[in-house]
């Protein structure tokens, strides 16, 4: 199913599936990096997401390119072999002092800290969608046994680094900001634009594990309480 | 050549046409909130259009002049004085070294733009100059800031001819994304009411406030938003996604608001009055064709 709808005067939306399939991000985003080399003048810039691709085109060639670009979106094959994909590894601290939900996480789901850093830690998480903010990868998805929905009313301010969960998914804060995801630790890499080569850190696809350190691991690299 | 701030206002920044290739990356585009009031400031200088200029709100902003310059201001009414003496704005103007320019106060409007021949030369970030506070990319201009300038030749004197309509209340808005999916009564609702401008309003999104549109719950996966587009939160108030809005998102959005209605829409202050009337997505587009024709801006 690949469905076009308009995004704007000169933006368009595709859909590739209904629901959120671990298989498609991937496919996503090799169509859109074949739709950008086959119109690089016409295609300006996309956004992959979890089931959609955004296409911003230059107007000025609209009359020209677009029925072709439709017909590229209705053809292109979907891709078989594999993207490449990077394992990236995020060193987490989960204490009380840094996992602000950690406590009432554990209360909820009736489980130790250790079964809660065991469970967390030992999957290796996709990368379904950059976005939000640069470097703010959605990853999934979690076990069941540790799924919450969103805090009611989310936080004003949430610090860098800060790992978050919300329903089936987990993500890293990579700059301070505001946000509803429950809070269960904290990494000491800096994930912000500071450094401009954390701009391509996380592609869709990439898979990411969290490797937990101690306290004193944390704050050696850096981390702040 | 530079130009040296004195007094950097309540919120200037330097801003070009925008960035662009890093939506992908969760990085949006930034640059001007008033396009039509950028564009025109590059224009009377005969500038490209993706020259870097100062975006200021509000006013507040003082600058003292190091070096002869051609200048031009645009946008808001900000009370713009040379030396103390109230100057028109929609101008291009020659400059002088020490003289000092300062925008008082917000007369009418919000955004006023400085642009100087040849373009302010700061850093290039991600490629282009647009400060992004949100993502830590540049800062706002701060006391002693030098800005620098290539070297610029008198020109002759130039004005705007057609200065836009800042009175304008009506957004012209697209059927876009989930708009067949919103019910009659919903767009009754979001078409018959003049909403109000909230003062939680910023660079990265206008939101409104006015009847509220009851939502079902649905279930919506997070997807690419475009600049202008309108979602409907979950207490049923529209947010109009603006320069510095986040790249995806996972509200319903009820259509696109035209582009350069955004420009007016900038301008607009907490508590004013705005409403929406459906624009055909081909008739936007052969508007901002023109646009992008008359002021040279290829893409």
């Amino acid at each position: 199913m690949r469905k076009v709808i308009s995004a704007g005067e000169n933006s368009i939306l595709i859909y590739f599936g209904k629901e959120i399939d671990s298989g498609l991000p991937a496919k996503i985003k090799k169509i859109s990096e074949v739709l950008k080399k086959k119109f690089p003048n016409f295609v300006i810039e996309t956004i992959p997401s979890y089931t959609t691709l955004h296409i911003t085109y230059n107007l000025v060639f609209h009359k020209k390119k677009y029925n072709e670009l439709l017909e590229e979106i209705k053809k292109i094959p979907e891709n078989k072999t594999p993207i490449k994909s990077r394992l990236i590894s995020i060193p987490v601290y989960y204490g009380f002092e840094v996992g602000l939900d950690l406590e009432t996480v554990l209360k909820e789901k009736k489980i130790t800290l250790d079964d809660f850093i065991k469970i967390h830690s030992s999957k290796e998480y996709l990368v379904y969608a950059v976005g939000f903010s640069p470097c703010f990868a959605f990853l999934g998805k979690i076990d069941k046994k540790i799924q919450k929905p969103r805090l009611k009313t989310p936080r004003v301010e949430i610090s860098a680094g800060s790992v978050g969960i919300a329903e089936k998914q987990t993500a890293v804060y990579p700059v301070n900001s505001s946000g509803g995801w429950n809070i269960v630790g904290k990494t000491f890499l800096d994930m912000s634009l500071k450094d401009p080569l954390n701009i391509s850190k996380f592609t869709i696809g990439d898979r990411v594990k969290f490797n937990p350190v101690d306290k004193k691991t944390f704050i050696q690299n850096g981390g702040k309480l | 050549m530079s130009f040296k701030v004195i007094n950097p206002g309540f919120s200037s920044s330097i801003q070009d046409y925008g960035r662009i290739g890093y939506k992908e990356y969760g990085l949006n585009q930034a640059g001007p909130m008033d396009e039509i009031a950028y564009c025109e400031a590059n224009y009377l200088l005969e500038n490209n259009f993706n020259n870097a200029v100062i975006e200021m709100a509000f006013g507040g902003l003082e600058i003292k002049v190091e070096a002869e310059a051609s200048i031009s201001v645009t946008g808001a009414d900000l009370d713009f004085e040379i030396n103390n003496k109230k100057i028109p704005i929609w101008k291009k103007l020659q400059v002088f070294k020490g003289d000092i320019l300062k925008w008082k106060k917000a007369v009418k409007g919000t955004y006023s733009y400085l642009a100087v021949k040849g373009g302010f030369q700061t850093n290039i970030l991600f490629g282009s100059r647009s400060t992004n506070i949100r993502e830590n990319i540049g800062e706002n201009l701060k006391k002693n800031d030098i800005l620098k300038f290539k070297s610029s030749k008198c020109l002759i004197p130039k004005s705007s001819k057609k200065i836009p309509d800042y009175e304008k209340k009506t957004l012209r808005i697209m059927p876009t994304y989930q708009f067949e999916k919103f019910t009659n009564h919903q767009k009754k609702i979001f078409f018959n009411q003049g909403y109000r401008i909230s003062d939680l309003t910023n660079r990265t999104g206008c939101r409104l406030t006015g009847r509220p549109i009851i939502l079902k719950k649905s279930k919506m996966i997070s997807e690419g938003m475009s600049y202008g587009s309108v979602q409907i939160a979950n207490d049923g108030y529209p947010i109009i996604l603006m320069k510095d809005a986040p790249t995806i998102g996972g509200y319903p959005k009820i259509g696109t608001v035209f582009s350069l209605d955004l420009s007016f829409l900038s301008q607009k202050k907490p508590n004013e009055k705005i409403y929406f009337e459906p624009i055909d997505i081909k008739k936007a587009q052969s508007k901002r064709l023109i646009f992008n024709k008359h002021f040279k801006i290829h893409l």
